[in-house]
């Protein structure tokens, strides 16, 4: 069972002797219901990778296939609905809408989506990355880890098969970091599809599986390894 | 929707009130035109004229109307230029916002909605501030109109009810139509620009600013050509309405322009002038942005003042050029008798009414028309001038037909249809529209007309005897001070007219180009954090800004000039064909006075902002990602 399918898929900026490879003819299956980890060094495609993958890119040659639906050519409306229900994005810099409040926050994806959401619901999605006693509060006036939980909640309210997470943990301190690495530790045992970048071991090394990119292609791929094996590993394809 | 934009208007409210004042301030200056006009143009005579002043008054009322056209007009334009460009700024600054409703999936209908709502809501609001602004400007502009004496004293703006509803739809029409092409770009706006750190390298060229700046360049150009071949009033109105184009062109193009002027202008050396001028270099959009008003405000003054002067001073040198006589006597008398005197051209002027066309087509005129001895008068003027018995001709002031025939109209008796069978050349100074040959108007309606005597001396004549005898007949000057009085005359009028059609709509400009300075700025706390974080002191980010603003009101200026030089070679072209001497006349103390305006302005609310952007320590900025 593959939630998200990759074939092929290139992605080159500029033109001519100044053309970057960003991403090379990759080729990568995710399975549903499970955390996938990005890791590379600085520079090597991981974040176009994400960003082919959730079609915010478009890609030069190859394909994605989200479930059944091949997202290669999907028109602006397709992929806006896509947004709206299938799935999710977290990124390092949080991104929240600082004229709302955390609560109107996560609401913002179903009302955008002309659902009414419920208090119930979008309490409930804030309850579980534990900042019930938050509603209310702008982005400013939350903590960088508060934040991005609540990007977290606003990216999960929707329910979508795949949540994508650019560096989650990037901005964040260790305790900080642990908190949003258990919540989506959980997410993902929950069956919740996760396809995350980071350059930290540690945080790849709470996913089920890492993928190790280099120039734009894959060179590796090791499942259930611990922050040393996937530090070792990682130093090995940066020599 | 609705609900989200009234959130991103509180949350925004820096870039919002700049907004709100550019449509309240530009419906205040639309209704007060508008209301001014409707007033002059019902505006009845009061009782109790006698028929040669009520016929002076319409004459009057039609200068008055035809001059708050022209306002109206102006301000119209001002108005949607200034709020357009103030709103496709402010969406500008939010594209980061935009791509992130669209990555949480908001679609480009959405977005498009989402900016049209807050269209709506500053269209309202600032219609509600616009209307009794709007009186207050109203006031203001009838002051100055009766100050001047464009109107009788009595002329005071008349509120009607109706201009409730024509208020709010212009506010409405004004910040709708302001929003609509900002909206279709912003909803182009890709979500991942949202991840971009610094707003996204968006293209800076679209291809609405090419096609919107090749269509009023043509506009400006076809303006510049026809201008000298629609005669002195064609030619000047044309002349007039050249600058609006050209500035619209030339800020279609300004995202390629002022970077490319800014580059000229002395940053200083070290670290800090290369610093501003990487800035204006990565920021072509918004230095495009901050110099527009300033860009439009410059043409318009410096190109309509400049081709109105020139206009002025070339009329000036025609009468002076064109005028051979030695004394000029208001009044008239046994003047021919004087001995000494050679030719004597005693000039009637009356005002009246010209009835042209048949059916459909009758139309009727005030016009002023001189009743003078043809062979006089072409001595004096330097043009033939061949009339007699019912035979009249059309006058230096155009406006009445070349041939066929006409119906003069007096105050004290109507002459009946009259065969226009000669023409003098229609000059830049204007004048009588109709000349009539002596004998045509019975001598007891000629009593309240005024008369002026242009006297040429025969050679060896004494001129100071000869003026003795002349102040018999009325006072009496020499042609060089006459000439000088009426320069001074006409200049005054025209610094008037400027002032009037001008004053409030530059105003009205230098607050766009605060505005623009504002929200360039207002979006640029992160960036100023960051180079603080750099190891610039807070001194240096207000400096590095006062630079960059420098440069951009440098090249603003420059580029203003650039517009406004389409203005002056329409008026070179025009004088020249109208006189035969292209005239240009520039006021230099305005121009520098406007770039002294400009320059202070602008480096006062880079200061101020700049500043007070820079009040929090970097840090707590940096930390706060949203
Ligand atoms: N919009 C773009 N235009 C041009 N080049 C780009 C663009 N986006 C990425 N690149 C280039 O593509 C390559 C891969 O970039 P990408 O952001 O995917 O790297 P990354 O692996 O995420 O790096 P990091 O770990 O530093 O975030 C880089 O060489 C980058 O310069
Ligand atoms: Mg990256």
């Amino acid at each position: 069972m593959t939630t998200l399918t990759m074939t092929g898929v290139s992605r080159v900026f500029g033109r001519g002797p100044a053309a970057v490879h960003a991403v090379d003819d990759v080729t990568l299956t995710f399975p549903r219901g499970g955390w996938t980890a990005v890791m590379g060094p600085s520079g090597s495609g991981k974040s176009t990778l994400l960003h082919c993958a959730a079609g915010l890119e478009r890609v030069d040659t190859g394909r994605v296939l989200l479930g059944d639906t091949d997202i290669t050519a999907a028109g602006d409306a397709d992929l806006t609905a896509l947004r709206r229900s299938r799935i999710g994005f977290v990124f390092q810099n949080f991104n929240l809408i600082g004229a709302l409040s955390a609560e109107q926050n996560v609401a913002l994806p179903l009302r955008l989506a002309g659902r009414r959401p419920s208090r119930r619901v979008v309490r409930a999605t804030l309850d579980a990355v534990g900042l019930a006693d938050r509603a209310r509060h702008r982005p400013r006036e939350l903590s960088g880890g508060q934040q991005q939980r609540v990007a977290i909640a606003r990216a999960m309210v929707t329910r979508p098969e795949v949540l994508f997470a650019d560096e989650p943990t990037g901005a964040l301190d260790s305790t900080a970091a642990r908190t949003v690495l258990d919540l989506m530790r959980a997410m993902a045992d929950a069956g919740q599809s996760i396809v995350m970048v980071t350059h930290d071991p540690g945080a790849a090394a709470r996913a089920d599986a890492v993928v190790f990119l280099r120039d734009g292609r894959v060179v590796d791929r090791v499942a259930g390894a611990d922050a040393r094996q996937v530090a070792d590993r990682l130093a090995s394809w940066e020599r | 929707m609705l609900r989200m934009s009234r959130a991103g208007l509180a949350d925004r409210w820096t870039l919002f009130v700049g907004a709100l004042l550019s449509v309240a301030l530009g419906v205040a200056l639309v209704q007060s035109s508008l209301l001014l006009l409707i007033t002059a143009a019902t505006f009845d005579p009061p009782p109790g004229l006698s028929a040669a002043e009520r016929m002076e008054f319409s004459d009057g009322t039609t200068a008055a109307v035809s001059m708050l056209g022209v306002v109206l007009g102006g301000a119209v334009f001002l108005a949607g230029f200034i709020i357009s460009s103030t709103f496709a700024f402010t969406v500008d600054q939010r594209r980061r916002d935009l791509a992130l409703l669209r990555l949480v999936g908001g679609s480009r209908g959405q977005v498009r909605r989402l900016l049209l709502g807050e269209a709506l809501l500053l269209g309202v609001a600032g219609a509600g501030l616009g209307v009794p602004a709007g009186l207050e400007v109203m006031k203001l502009q009838a002051w100055l109109m009766r100050r001047f004496e464009f109107v009788p004293d009595g002329f005071t703006g008349q509120w009607r009810m109706w201009i409730l509803g024509v208020s709010l739809g212009t506010g409405l029409l004004l910040a709708i139509s302001g929003v609509l092409v900002a909206a279709r770009r912003a909803a182009r706006v890709r979500p991942l620009e949202a991840l971009r750190e610094t707003g996204a390298a968006a293209r800076v060229m679209t291809a609405g600013r090419w096609i919107a700046g090749l269509l009023f360049f043509g506009g400006a150009l076809a303006l510049v050509i026809v201008a000298p071949h629609g005669g002195p009033a064609g030619g000047q109105a044309m002349a007039l309405n050249v600058a609006m184009p050209a500035s619209v062109a030339v800020v279609a193009f300004a995202p390629l322009l002022v970077p490319l002027f800014a580059r000229l202008m002395p940053f200083g050396g070290g670290v800090l002038g290369s610093l501003a001028r990487a800035n204006l270099r990565d920021a072509r959009r918004r230095s495009a942005s901050v110099a527009a008003p300033l860009i439009v405000l410059v043409a318009l003054v410096v190109g309509n003042t400049g081709a109105g002067s020139s206009f002025t001073t070339s009329g000036i040198d025609e009468v002076a050029r064109s005028t051979h006589a030695d004394f000029v006597v208001e009044g008239r008398g046994p003047i021919a008798d004087v001995p000494g005197v050679a030719t004597v051209s005693t000039e009637l002027s009356l005002p009246g009414e010209v009835t042209t066309g048949q059916g459909e087509d009758r139309e009727t005129e005030a016009v002023s028309a001189l009743v003078v001895d043809p062979a006089a008068y072409s001595a004096i003027h330097g043009t033939p001038v061949r009339l007699s018995g019912r035979a009249v001709a059309a006058g230096p002031g155009g406006d009445v037909p070349k041939s066929g025939t006409v119906r003069l109209r007096l105050p004290e008796g109507d002459l009946g249809d009259l065969p226009v069978v000669a023409s003098v050349p229609a000059t830049m100074s204007g004048g009588a529209n109709l000349l009539l040959p002596p004998g045509l108007v019975p001598e007891a309606q000629l009593a309240g007309a005024q008369a002026r005597s242009f006297v040429a001396l025969k050679p060896g004549a004494d001129p100071a005897a000869v003026r003795a005898a002349l102040a018999r007949s009325g006072p009496v000057s020499s042609l060089d001070d006459w000439l000088r009085a009426d320069a001074d005359a006409r200049n005054s009028t025209n610094e008037k007219i400027m002032l009037i059609v001008l004053g409030l709509g530059g105003l009205y400009a230098l607050l766009g180009v605060v505005n623009s300075a504002v929200i360039g700025a207002a979006t640029r706390r992160r960036e100023f954090a960051e180079a603080r974080v750099t190891g610039l002191t807070r001194g240096q980010v207000v400096r590095v800004a006062l630079l960059e603003t420098f440069a951009v009101t440098g090249a603003a200026l420059l580029l203003g000039v650039v517009a406004a030089s389409a203005a002056l070679i329409a008026a070179l072209a025009t004088t020249s064909a109208v006189t035969g001497a292209a005239t240009l006349d520039l006021s230099w103390p305005l121009i520098a006075g406007v770039a002294a305006v400009a320059l202070t302005v602008t480096g006062l609310t880079s200061l101020i902002t700049s500043w007070s952007a820079t009040r929090r320590p970097p840090v707590t900025l940096l930390a706060a990602q949203e």
